[in-house]
C-alpha cells in the first residue's frame, strides 16, 4: 500500500487512520486477544464492532482461552465485550 | 458458521442468533453463567432464565502459601437480569 500522503480529492473519502486500518485488516485472521485481567484468547477475528474508531465488541471463532499459558477453555464462537480488551495481536501476517 | 452466509454484519448478530438458546457467559469477578438467553441490548444487559452460576473463589490462606486452592460455589436462579458492564464473553452453544 502507498503510504505517501495523497493530494486531497473530492471523489474518494480520506483513508482510515492506522488503528482502524489494523482492525479492518485482521478480519478473518488469527489473533491473540489479551484482556486486562491477563487472560488470553487465541482465535480467528470474525466480525468486529467499531464505533467512533473504538473497538466496541468482537466475535471470534474457534477460540482457545489461556490463563498463564495453560488452556482453560475452548469456544466454537465467542463474543467478547470490547471494554475488557487490553490488546489484539495479529498471529499471522496481515 | 460463515458470517456472509448467515447475514452477520456486526458482532451483536451472533447474540441475536443465540436467543432462546442456552449460552455460556463469563463475567467479571470469576463468575460464569449458563442459561437460556431471552433478551439483550446494546450494553449487553441480558435477561436469562434457568441459570446456573459458577463462582470461583480462591482460598486466601492457600493463596498466601502459593498453592492457590480454588473453591467452586454454584447456585441456580430461575430468572436473571445481568448488567452489561459485567460481561466479558458470551458463547453460544456449538452449532453443526
Amino acid at each position: 500500500m502507498d503510504d505517501s500522503p495523497r493530494p486531497p480529492s473530492d471523489q474518494s473519502p480520506p483513508p482510515p487512520p492506522p488503528p482502524a486500518q489494523f482492525l479492518k485488516g485482521i478480519v478473518g485472521k488469527r489473533v491473540i486477544v489479551r484482556l486486562t485481567s491477563g487472560v488470553d484468547y487465541r482465535g480467528s477475528a470474525c466480525v468486529l464492532g467499531v464505533f467512533w474508531m473504538m473497538l466496541i465488541d468482537a466475535w471470534y471463532r474457534s477460540t482457545i482461552e489461556h490463563v498463564n499459558g495453560i488452556v482453560t477453555n475452548r469456544y466454537g464462537d465467542a463474543f467478547i465485550r470490547g471494554n475488557n480488551v487490553l490488546y489484539i495481536s495479529a498471529a499471522e501476517p496481515m | 458458521m460463515d458470517p456472509s452466509a448467515t447475514g452477520i454484519q456486526e458482532p451483536f448478530d451472533l447474540i441475536r442468533l443465540s436467543l432462546s438458546e442456552r449460552v455460556f457467559v463469563k463475567l467479571r469477578g470469576d463468575r460464569q453463567l449458563t442459561g437460556i438467553l431471552h433478551a439483550y441490548d446494546g450494553h449487553m444487559n441480558l435477561i436469562m432464565s434457568d441459570v446456573e452460576e459458577t463462582i470461583m473463589i480462591v482460598d486466601p490462606e492457600s493463596a498466601a502459601n502459593g498453592h492457590g486452592v480454588v473453591n467452586i460455589a454454584k447456585r441456580k436462579m430461575e430468572m436473571l437480569f445481568v448488567r452489561g458492564d459485567g460481561v466479558i464473553l458470551v458463547s453460544p452453544p456449538a452449532r453443526t
